[in-house]
């Protein structure tokens, strides 16, 4: 589904990743931690195209397509999703031209007609109870004057709606409280499918108790660092980054 | 012969044919606002006022003032806006059409031809034509007083709420003539009014010069929506005068989305205590187009409010001008004004000349004023993106945006849905 080799990545002209290395199959869950200002953002934010991040060097495949050769909003009709960490409010686009224009956009990428409005209406009401999203939401502008909770779980909504193939949650669970965490990871968990693949970017490993990584790996100084299974969350809960941290620099 | 000189020449020609008239308080004051005009004349723009619209280099020379031959316009060769149940009044290049008009009769509401008013209804007409014009003077409206025959006469009697819309719509074809026309809307005390009025070119070509006079009469609301969206190729002035009293409410929205050069004026006087005026304007240049809005609000009283939200989008080689004037005299205590000018640039070659300007002269006063350009976000853009949007329509798509507060602010739901597909269409959005 997705590998990328020996991707290096700068900022304003500072390197942040670091021949970072990443392979995920069809079907994974894969979990990046690590303390923050090691790039786990710059890495979901290069694969997405954002324009700011400088590919210095390296390679990105997905589904053997040379991603980084295509434009954002191409590698999104493609099948790569981001979940936003700050989902964008934009005042006067209501949530539902929003995604019309985007699963149109989608659609006409396959070849397809435009969706019928009454099939629009089914999948929106089916994905919004995904999410436990109210119908009112669907008409109030994009993500403005959401609570924090209602802005994560209007990206899972999104990318319920627009079923990629790769999904890459950007910190979706800081600022959520326990409930609105139960109910993003629920959404999340109903939409893992032997052919969709996750990169679940987090801080914290609290996320990684209801989904559960096939791979967790530690990122540090932007690169990976350590990979493990889904106890090496669990461990670093514990332990903190110190120690990872300490071997690093014993390495070097 | 300079093009006023001609002008000049026009109307000592019409005077000719009026025999009677000339007598008349009317025929004199149109003496005086000609007299007005020889010394205004047609601005250039070396004027302060005209200084990035150079609306002399845009009027032929060749166009006549007077009233053009009235061809047929058929009762679907137009945009009747049969949606909004409305009274409806059509003027064609400057001429009423009882054909084309329907009239929906309410006591206390009086609507019809400024022309026929004019000459039957002299206590109201005597009373307000050409009061507000005077007040300022100005080289357009100065013009049109000395012109203007006929346009849409509209009259709420003390205490009356006109139950529908009065929908004023202007039709211009006659790309021979500088067309004068002119609205006058008088609400008395206590009485609520809602007008649109809306400007269509059918021809290759259009010019004309509008004035519409408005008296807010004490505790009266009135709503006024000026429609610029079928005007391409249209080369217009518009002014438009109103007067605030006591305890009484303006609001004024004017939408501007196609234009070859159109130059809106707005002159509101707050001269009751207690008065507000709110000025909402939306305007797209694009191409060439050049859309101009310059605002005055005058506070003359104490305790007044005043509120003008303008935004822009200039596309292309589009210009938009934006002067938007606060008076405050020295009486006027406790007043509140605010000014908000947006203006988006889409291209490079586009271009926005913004000008806030401030008079204050009382020391007791909240006034404040914003004006930004910039141009769309690059995060909203990139959100956009990464859903797999296109890049044209992810802009479209944030202009709407950008645009659709203005539109929001309509009272009129109909309204509302016609300028929204508008806007999607200037914009080529389907959703």
């Amino acid at each position: 589904m997705l590998s990328i080799k020996n991707l290096n990545v700068a900022i304003n002209g500072q390197q942040i990743l670091k021949n970072l290395n990443l392979e995920i199959k069809a079907g994974e869950v894969q979990a990046i931690m690590g303390p923050n200002g090691t790039g786990k953002s710059t890495l979901a934010s290069t694969l997405a195209g954002k324009e700011a991040y400088e590919v210095l060097s390296g390679e990105v495949k997905f589904n053997g397509k040379d991603l980084l050769e295509m434009s954002p909003d191409e590698r999104a009709r493609e099948g790569v999703f981001l979940a936003f960490q700050y989902p964008v409010e934009i005042p006067g686009v209501s949530v539902t031209n929003f995604m019309k224009a985007a699963l149109n956009a989608k659609r006409r990428h396959f070849g397809l007609d435009p969706i019928e409005a009454k099939d629009f209406l089914k999948l929106m009401k089916d994905k919004m109870a995904l999410v436990e999203i109210k119908k009112e939401m669907m008409s109030r502008s994009l993500n403005e004057g959401f609570s924090g909770g209602e802005k994560k779980r209007n990206e899972i909504f999104q990318m319920a709606m627009l079923e990629p193939s790769l999904c890459i949650l950007d910190e979706t669970d800081s600022g959520l409280d326990i409930d609105a965490l139960r109910i993003v990871a629920n959404g999340i968990n109903k939409l893992r499918d032997k052919d969709r693949s996750f990169l679940v970017i987090t801080h914290y490993q609290r996320l990684l108790t209801y989904i559960v990584p096939d791979v967790v790996h530690v990122m540090f100084g932007g690169k990976i660092v350590k990979s493990g299974g889904k106890d090496l969350a669990l461990e670093l809960e514990e332990k903190g980054y110190d120690w990872i941290k300490e071997e690093v620099a014993a390495e070097a | 012969m300079s093009f006023a000189d001609k002008i000049v020449s026009e109307f000592e020609l019409a005077a000719k044919n009026l025999n009677g008239e000339k007598e008349s308080s009317l025929f004199a004051m149109r003496k005086e606002a000609l007299s007005s005009f020889q010394k205004l004349g047609i601005p250039s723009n070396r004027h302060e006022e005209w200084r990035y619209t150079n609306i002399k280099t845009q009027l032929p020379e060749t166009l006549s003032v007077l009233s053009g031959n009235a061809s047929i316009v058929e009762k679907n060769g137009f945009n009747n806006f049969k949606e909004i149940k409305a009274t409806r009044l059509v003027f064609f290049n400057g001429v009423f059409s009882k054909e084309l008009s329907s009239i929906i009769e309410q006591t206390g509401v009086t609507v019809g031809s400024l022309k026929e008013h004019l000459h039957h209804n002299k206590p109201v007409t005597e009373k307000y034509f050409g009061v507000l014009v005077k007040k300022y003077e100005e080289h357009f409206s100065v013009l049109n007083t000395a012109f203007a025959t006929d346009g849409a006469f509209v009259h709420i009697m003390k205490g009356v709420t006109a139950e529908f819309p009065v929908f004023i719509i202007h039709l211009y074809n006659s790309p021979e003539n500088f067309t004068q026309t002119r609205n006058l809307i008088v609400a008395e005390e206590s009485s609520k009014l809602n007008v649109i009025v809306d400007f269509q070119n059918l021809g290759s070509a259009s010019f004309y010069n509008h004035v519409s006079e408005v008296f807010v009469g004490k505790n009266a609301d009135v709503n006024v929506t000026k429609l610029q969206t079928a005007t391409a190729n249209t080369t217009a002035v518009h002014t438009l005068e109103a007067d605030v009293e006591r305890d009484a409410k303006f609001t004024c929205t004017t939408i501007s989305l196609e234009a070859k050069l159109i130059r809106n004026t707005t002159n509101v006087r707050l001269s009751g205590e207690n008065s507000e005026a709110h000025l909402n304007g939306l305007y797209y240049a694009k191409g060439t187009s050049l859309i101009d809005n310059h605002i005055l609000v005058d506070h003359l009283v104490p305790n007044c409010q005043s509120n003008q939200l303008y935004k822009g989008i200039l596309d292309e080689e589009g210009t938009g001008v934006f002067n938007g004037k606060i008076f405050v005299k020295q009486d006027a205590q406790k007043t509140n004004a605010f000014q908000s000018s947006k203006a988006i640039l889409l291209s490079d070659e586009a271009s926005i000349n913004s000008k806030p300007q401030l008079e204050i002269f009382a020391d007791d006063v909240k006034c404040s004023h914003g004006a930004a350009i910039g141009q769309l976000s690059d995060d909203e853009i990139f959100y956009l993106l990464a859903r797999g949007i296109h890049k044209a329509d992810a802009k479209s798509i944030l202009t709407y945006a950008f645009a659709s507060q203005i539109i929001e602010t309509i009272a009129i739901d109909e309204l509302k849905v016609y300028l929204d597909n508008k806007l999607k269409e200037r914009l080529h959005l389907d959703f």
